[in-house]
């Protein structure tokens, strides 16, 4: 470690150690600012009518009776925003959700013809509070409470699923499945998994020839090699499979996910617009979407708020620099509201998400995240943008969210 | 301030004071009362004009780093600042431990000038390259470049455990300087 170094670690370790602001933060400087106004009035009132000034002066230097000292506790409000980080190397957070990681993902070629799109992760070490590179998994899904990654190994699919102790780094258990694993995600409890099943690695691109010269990766639209989903019940590793037979209106990788109250998975489609998706019941076959999802948009992360009352839906409005996404009530799907931010990736609470917003300036979409608020313009900038695309061979930062 | 911008600083304050916090502990030094002195009066400036601020974060850490700078400037006393380690000769960098190398740091650290910490939390904390703190402390690259140098030469001298890191050349431990730093006419 060489001096640079050295004050780099003491520095962060010194911010880490700091205790938050805690509440009450803003009343202090409230008060001290109409204190401090209340004194230059009274100044300048003095230089011209002494008497009378201070006549005025004393009521109102006992202003700011509603001063609230910091008490120091924890703010559970708090938030970690890094908006000179992209990708981000330190925690990025705001209330109980935290960016437990990303991913960036590149074509690692297999043979002249046939890549793979390969992923890395930056998981948080949760004793350090940065993101750590792993190239061990071909794909990680964070349980809520951060503590556990459920992840498949390279070369998929796998016939294992393992549990990822996140402090320790170990894999705590394997569960191993009949079927081979391509994807992975939690219910909202956490208790149990989907692990969508398929034939051959959902990663393959194929070298397709662009004219006049060069060439491009592409995936495999609507060749899909899925064959259904396992769902799973973490604590036993006890589950069962159910076909879901790919049509062609499927990605390669087109995952599974619960519904919000588990009972159901969903599924993306390809067709007339973009968000489509498809529940079945656990047993594979084709349902109804649930009454309060039946107006979400697959392409859109956020889903429902906590309290299920606003579900969060697509971009809606664009000015230069500026982008506005709709929140609908569930069950009407009619707008409540407009809420800054381009693509709305995770509730933080029943008022504020975590959402991309396009970077200012006229170039390409280059997307940052951002904590917006409903009923507010303003937005909390909580990571870098990306970077302006070079390559298209390779895929940027993509974050995965989590509650704490 | 109307009950709108106040609804929407006391958002901002809440959702951002712990984060400016920590950055105005580091500028002062590890001074938390002089941190929150220094918070402060940031945010009460950007409270009188927040109608008019696009970015209340950066504009906040722009005055942040510069009234720090401007504090140095217009010869505040220094406040007094307790040194946990007592004054006895150190053994070098090798003898120390990760955890005993950030307590002289952070000793070495409090006894900069305010301008010297501030460019280097600016650089390794911030991560911000030369010309952002350039703009940001409204000077010169060259003066962020001969400042960076200077503070580090500073840290050296002022915890001899520390000259030897990143130079392997087993440089002979000196005892600690404890002179005062920010000598001023």
């Amino acid at each position: 470690m060489n001096v640079e170094e050295l004050v780099r670690d003491c520095l962060r370790q010194q911010a880490a150690e700091e205790p938050s602001a805690g509440p009450g933060f803003a009343d202090r400087v409230l008060g001290a600012r109409r204190r401090r106004r209340t004194r230059r009035l009274a100044s300048v009132a003095s230089a011209t009518a002494a008497v009378v000034a201070v006549a005025v002066a004393v009521p109102l230097l006992d202003s700011g009776k509603d001063d609230v000292r910091p008490s120091g506790v924890l703010d559970s409000k708090e938030i970690h925003a890094h908006p000179d980080q992209s990708p981000p190397r330190d925690l990025i957070s705001a209330g109980n959700v935290a960016l437990a990681a990303y991913y960036t993902a590149k074509i690692v070629k297999k043979t002249d013809d046939v890549g793979v799109s390969a992923r890395s992760y930056w998981l948080l070490d949760p004793e350090t509070g940065r993101y750590r590179k792993t190239t061990k998994w071909s794909y990680v899904a964070v349980a809520p409470g951060m503590r556990t990654a459920a992840v498949l190994e390279q070369n998929l699919p796998t016939r294992r699923i393992g549990l990822l102790d996140l402090a320790t780094g170990k894999v705590e258990r394997w569960i191993p499945v009949d079927r081979g694993v391509g994807g992975l995600a939690f219910s909202r409890d956490g208790r149990k998994l989907v692990a969508t099943t398929y034939h051959d690695n959902p990663d393959l691109r194929d070298k397709q020839p662009m004219e006049p010269s060069g060439f491009l990766w592409v995936p495999r639209f609507g060749k899909s090699s899925r064959t259904g989903f396992l769902v799973l019940d973490v604590a036993s590793g006890k589950g069962s499979w159910a076909g879901v037979p790919a049509d062609r209106d499927i990605n390669a990788r087109q995952d599974f996910a619960f519904s919000r109250d588990g009972r159901l998975v969903y599924a993306a489609v390809v067709g007339g617009h973009d968000g489509l998706q498809q529940f079945y019941d656990l047993a594979g076959r084709e349902v109804a979407a649930p009454a309060n999802e039946k107006y979400l948009r697959s392409d859109v992360a956020a889903r429902l708020s906590p309290n299920g009352r606003l579900a969060a839906v697509g971009l809606t409005k664009e000015r230069p620099d500026t982008s506005y996404s709709e929140i609908v009530d569930p069950r009407t799907g009619k707008r409540i509201t407009l809420v800054r931010g381009a693509e709305l990736l995770a509730w933080v609470d029943d008022k504020r998400l975590i959402a991309y917003e396009r970077a200012p300036g006229s170039g390409e979409y280059r997307p940052m995240l951002v904590l917006v608020t409903i009923g507010s313009d303003k937005f909390v900038q909580l990571s870098g943008p990306h970077a302006p695309a070079k390559d298209f061979s390779r895929q940027d930062w993509q974050p995965i969210f989590a509650e704490r | 301030m109307d009950a709108e911008a106040q609804e929407s600083f006391r958002e901002f304050v809440a959702n951002r004071s712990s984060a400016l916090l920590k950055t105005a502990v580091l500028l002062s030094g590890g001074d938390r009362h002089a941190a929150e002195d220094l918070l402060q009066n940031a945010l009460i400036k950007a409270a009188g004009r927040w109608h008019r601020i696009d970015e209340p974060e950066a504009y906040v850490r722009q005055i942040l780093y510069r009234q720090q700078v401007s504090r140095w400037r217009l010869k505040w006393p220094r406040r007094e600042l307790s040194v946990a380690e007592p004054p006895e000769a150190s053994p070098d960098a090798d003898a120390l431990s990760a955890a005993e190398l950030r307590v002289v740091m952070r000793g070495a650290l409090a006894r900069l000038t305010a301008r010297q910490r501030t460019v280097l939390v600016l650089r390794y904390f911030e991560d911000l390259p030369e010309a952002d703190v350039a703009r940001l402390l409204g000077c010169s690259v060259g003066t962020v470049r001969s400042t960076t140098h200077r503070s580090l030469a500073r840290l050296r001298a002022l915890a001899p455990e520390l000259a030897a890191l990143g130079r392997g050349d087993g440089a002979q431990p000196r005892s600690r300087d404890f002179s005062p730093v920010e000598v001023r006419p």
